[in-house]
């Protein structure tokens, strides 16, 4: 358990409009933990997690994976983003191919397996997301919930190191959010190495091993999923205040 | 999607292996059905029942325009104005190989001496053989009625005065045929023997023939008048002679006829043995198997006839009486009788009539389908030339790559290639030639590239190029002298010295210049002719461009502070302002020659401008609000620019699409085939590479015999003759198709929410990976639609492939019209025939959204 999976160190970032959207943080994430980021919009939650898997370049700071220094311009981005899961938002499925052809594709043309294998691989991480009664549906035709687990599903199939998870609830109706969190959830459970940027509190609570809370920039706040119940510093408590306003209204 | 079963018909429901069957069956039926006007056509010869088997050997018309066929064993049929046919008693048994009749005599000769001939006044034939018994190979009479034979070995006999006499021939060839127009006569031979007399056949002389006849047998030989002469081979050739002078005669010169509807072909391909000639343009050709022939352009396309008759018979001679009445004779008794010169009938009617419409169909038909092939050919090519052009321009165009990444991502690397490989490569090729330059390039370019990769390979932090990492101020040092290399170049000797941008800039505008298009002021408006200058010297045009970019970077690199920020121009925009005036009142006031007094140096000019943009600041003050302090004070007067952010893909593409956009398809047309010749030097291009291929496919050797001729039929079929405008029209549509595909493609690319680009990538697609596999098909299926007007618009525009003379559908209707005068049915015909190809095509690309929609993406109606 405490072999380093990734390890960031003092990553900063400047987009090119002058916004300095991360100031310099640094966290590991250990194999089989999972981590969850939260904090208010704005705070760089989502510019770390995409600066992870190098979708963003950071100006400044490392990114280690697996010891081995990823955003290093000889570092072969392609295979490295194969060994980084990614979880959108707004699912992201490719909306041309069916359920079953969005997971083979990355196994078929990166991972370079036949049709056959690439299809009984994907069939397995299906059945864990318990989407096998879809698999010749288009994406067009699922419901968000089931659009989001066909996702985790194709992150999963790649075999990643580490699954990123962007907010992966947010575009979501409350009564689809529950199968995606059980889904999220049971990979923690099975020990799949996780980040998680939320808005949901009580999910991050109950999911992470880890709770990191940013502001501005800067980590304000990390620690054990207690933190949400024991805030330390001001910033933290004043946040999961108002969270709790707009959860009750 | 609807169910497969509510179908009436399905195509999926038949199996793929049939599928496959099918459309391949339908192709190869498409291929291989012959050309239909075939079936429609009959003989205009008819048989007449000789009640023979005999060989009939020759035949002559009398001046009554009665016919004597002359055949095997003396046989002699008589036909009274060539309606009934009786046998004639003969004189002789020995076979009668030829014929010849004048205005009192019919003569005939054959074998062993035997010699026969018969008054007009006279009932009976009379005998005169030789006592020599020599085969006569042709008879002739000359204008004092002496009887001619020639033979083999040169002999040449005539019947003068009851005496049969030998006439000196100085040759030993063979002698196949003679023929006399008066007192001229011409002989034809084996070895390509022609002889000629001017004297009533008294003297003979050798007339000149083409090298290549040399080996052949000129078996028959016929005039016309004074001015044209025709021979033919056994070998199939048709030789000709015309007219030299007034003062000559036919008969002199012999041309060999390069025969165009034999691909330019000089022979047939069949053993001839008779030609008569009914005009100085119109011959009849008769050979072995049953061949007759008529050209009616004096052997440029020889056009063969039916025969009511089958069989592998020889047809031996040709009589007519006029250039329409006569008959051919041939083996096993054959005798054969036309009206019209044996030109073929179009069944189902004896002469066209054009106003009425079946038959207007009937004849245009052809031609109509033969143009719709050649547009569907130019189509094809051209939408599939412009849809992958298109395809690739919308890719460059939508690619994110700018300058800043380009330069930035491999700085390091920009410098060493240039302060270290470039100048060794220079100097290198410069001392031991070009090749030497290439190979140190490629080698020190790699050797740096495996170096730097084992270097930075196993650092934890990326290092430099090489492990060099170059401090701030040095960098930006070597980057501004960079940037001040490619302005200036490397002003060393003419032979070490390299080309800046600004020297090229310079150079071309001087070539430019050079024309004088300018009038004598420096007014811009009398300038206007320099828009044309890049057509007189495309050169330099090329230089400017390649100048401007040079000079592009490096004004970017010298001024660089090694951030590759946006810049801003201090005052740019007063000084914006000021241009303008001084272009406006350059207008307005100058009008002078410029090598007046006032002007002609330069200070004189310089003044002007001084003072016309003093004049400018002042109206900006009185018209501009907030006047002069407005725009030489405050920030707002920055011009913010952003060079940078340049993508240099992108402009090469907008270039490219922004040429073919802003200029008429017509125009396009002309200038490349005309112009540029696109299709001629594609066709060069074409037939070396097919030789090329044809010499590889020489080593293969039994495989020889399948590879070449497949490779002859794709240069014949690609790059023969007369596929210049095919190739220049195919070019035309699809570099102008490309254009507007691109900017739909990339419309719709830009459709695809960017998202999808970030899923792609992030499963370890790399860019091209995500574009092919998800971005293109969503976009593609998206721009279905306006891509199907685009296509639709490619077969329209088709017809103007009509003005680089490629004859698809309305050349075609065009010629229809000049033949036909036909307007309204053949335009009518024409567009109906333009309408089935573009609604199939519009139904088809229909079908094709229809099948590739995906359910639940976008509205586009139904389910």
């Amino acid at each position: 358990m405490d072999e380093i999976v990734l390890d960031i160190e003092n990553l900063e970032k400047t987009y090119p409009g002058g916004v300095h959207a991360v100031k310099g943080i640094s966290f590991d994430v250990k194999k089989g933990e999972s981590i969850a980021i939260i904090g208010s919009s704005g705070s760089g939650k989502s510019t770390v997690l995409r600066c992870i898997n190098r979708l963003i370049e950071p100006t400044k700071g490392n990114i280690k994976l697996n010891n081995q220094i990823i955003n290093n311009p000889l570092a072969d981005v392609n295979e490295i983003r194969s060994k980084i899961g990614m979880v959108f938002q707004s699912f992201e499925l490719f909306s041309h191919l069916k359920v079953l052809d969005n997971i083979t594709l990355g196994l078929r043309h990166v991972r370079g397996m036949s049709k056959d294998e690439a299809e009984e691989s994907a069939l397995e991480v299906l059945a864990r997301v318990d989407m096998l009664d879809r698999i010749d549906a288009f994406p067009g035709n699922l419901s968000g919930g089931q659009k989001q687990r066909v996702a985790i599903a194709r992150a999963l199939a790649m075999h990643p190191e580490v699954i990123l998870f962007d907010e992966p609830t947010s575009a979501l109706d409350p009564e689809l959010i529950g199968s995606v969190l059980q889904t999220i959830r049971s990979l923690a459970d099975e020990g799949m190495t996780m980040v998680i940027v939320t808005h949901e509190i009580n999910f991050a609570r109950d999911v992470a091993d880890r709770i990191i809370y940013m502001d501005k920039g800067l980590i304000a706040e990390q620690g054990p999923s207690s933190i949400i119940e024991n805030p330390n510093s001001d910033r933290l408590k004043e946040f999961l205040s108002s969270m709790d306003e707009e959860n009750d209204n | 999607m609807t169910n497969i079963e509510n179908r009436i018909f399905s195509w999926h429901s038949i199996p793929q292996s049939s599928r496959i069957i099918l459309i391949t069956s339908m192709i190869v039926i498409i291929f291989i059905t012959p050309n239909f006007a075939e079936g429609y056509y009959e003989s205009s010869w008819s048989l007449i029942d000789s009640d023979s088997q005999n060989n009939y050997n020759a035949a002559i018309i009398d001046e009554n325009g009665d016919a004597w066929v002359f055949g095997d064993d003396g046989e002699i049929i008589f036909g009274e104005k060539m309606g009934e046919w009786i046998q004639f008693d003969s004189p002789t048994n020995e076979d009668l190989k030829a014929a010849y009749a004048n205005q009192e005599l019919i003569v005939a000769a054959g074998n062993n001496g035997s010699v026969i001939y018969k008054q007009y006044s006279s009932e009976n034939w009379i005998e005169i053989k030789m006592d020599n018994l020599i085969d006569a190979h042709s008879v002739s009479i000359n204008s004092n009625n002496e009887i001619f034979i020639v033979s083999d070995n040169g002999e040449i006999w005539c019947f003068k005065q009851q005496n049969w006499i030998k006439i000196e021939s100085l040759v030993s060839e063979d002698l196949n045929d003679i023929v006399f127009e008066g007192e001229r006569g011409l002989i034809s031979g084996s070895s390509g023997l022609i002889l000629g007399s001017e004297d009533n056949g008294e003297t003979w002389e050798i007339r000149e023939t083409p090298e290549e006849v040399s080996d052949s047998n000129i078996i028959s030989i016929g005039f016309y008048g004074i001015n044209r002469g025709y021979a033919i081979t056994s070998d199939g050739q048709i030789l000709k002679s015309t007219q030299e002078a007034l003062t000559t005669t036919v008969g002199y010169y012999w041309y060999l006829k390069e025969i165009e509807s034999e691909n330019m072909s000089t022979t047939l391909g069949i053993n001839l043995t008779s030609i008569e000639v009914l005009s100085t343009t119109k011959i009849l050709l008769s050979g072995e198997n049953g061949y007759i022939a008529l050209s009616k352009d004096g052997g440029n396309i020889v056009d063969p006839q039916l025969l009511p008759i089958e069989g592998n018979f020889t047809i031996n001679d040709i009589a007519m009486k006029t250039a329409f009445i006569g008959i051919i004779v041939g083996d096993n008794g054959t005798i054969l009788y036309t009206e019209n010169g044996g030109q073929d009938n179009a069944l189902g009617f004896e002469i066209m009539d054009l106003s009425d419409f079946s038959e207007f169909v009937d004849f245009t038909k052809d031609n109509l389908l033969e143009g719709l092939k050649a547009t569907m050919k130019i189509v094809i090519f051209g939408i599939l030339l412009g849809f992958f052009l298109g395809i690739v321009l919308a890719m460059c165009k939508t690619a994110p790559t700018t300058l800043k990444q380009m330069i930035e991502g491999d700085l390091e690397r920009t410098l060493i290639l240039f302060w270290l490989i470039i100048p060794v490569t220079i100097i290198g090729s410069r001392i031991h030639g070009m090749g030497f330059g290439v190979v140190l390039f490629l080698g020190i370019g790699i050797l740096i590239s495996i170096l730097n990769y084992y270097i930075n390979k196993n650092k934890i932090e990326n290092e430099g190029f090489l492990g060099i990492s170059i401090s701030n101020n040095h960098r930006t040092m070597m980057i501004r002298l960079l940037g001040l290399t490619l302005l200036l170049g490397v002003p060393f000797t003419e032979e070490w010295g390299i080309k800046g941008g600004i020297v090229c800039v310079y150079s071309a505008l001087s070539d430019f210049y050079a024309f004088h298009l300018g009038s004598n002021t420096f007014k811009l408006s009398a300038q206007v002719a320099y828009i044309f200058a890049p057509i007189g010297n495309p050169d330099a045009f090329f230089r400017m461009i390649f100048g401007i970019g040079l000079t592009y970077l490096g004004v970017l690199f010298f001024t660089s502070n090694g951030s590759f920020e946006k810049k801003k121009i201090s005052y740019g925009r007063p000084i914006l302002v000021l241009l303008l005036w001084l272009v406006i009142l350059t207008e307005i006031l100058v009008d002078f020659d410029i090598t007046g007094k006032h002007s002609s140096t330069f200070l004189g000019i310089f003044g002007w401008r001084v003072f016309l943009i003093f004049i400018g600041l002042l109206l900006t003050k009185r018209i501009l609000p907030g006047g002069l302090s407005s725009i030489t004070k405050g920030t707002d007067n920055k011009i913010i620019i952003e060079p940078w952010k340049i993508r240099p893909l992108q402009t090469i593409a907008t270039l490219y699409t922004d040429f073919f956009r802003n200029t008429p398809l017509l125009v396009q047309f002309m200038f490349i085939h005309f112009g540029l010749q696109l299709g001629k030097h594609i066709q060069n291009i074409g037939v070396d590479i097919t030789s090329d291929l044809f010499t590889i496919s020489s080593y293969l050797g039994p495989l020889d015999n399948l590879i070449s001729p497949m490779i002859d039929y794709v240069k014949e079929s690609l790059f023969g003759p007369g596929k210049r405008s095919y190739l220049s029209a195919i070019f035309a549509l699809g570099l102008n198709s490309a254009a507007y595909q691109c900017e739909t493609i990339r419309g719709a690319i830009a459709a695809i929410p960017s998202g999808q680009m970030e899923a792609g990538r992030s499963i370890g697609l790399t860019y091209m990976g995500t574009m092919r596999l998800i971005i293109l098909p969503q976009a593609i299926r998206i721009c279905i639609p306006p891509l199907g007007n685009e296509m639709v618009n490619l077969v329209l525009n088709s017809s103007l492939a009509s003005v680089i003379a490629y004859t698809e559908l309305t050349r075609q209707g065009k010629l229809v019209v000049a033949i036909t005068f036909q307007i309204f049915w053949t335009w009518g015909m024409v567009m109906i025939a333009y309408f089935v190809v573009t609604w199939s095509l519009a139904l088809l690309l229909r079908r094709l959204e229809e099948k590739t929609r995906i359910p639940g993406l976008g509205i586009s109606g139904g389910n």
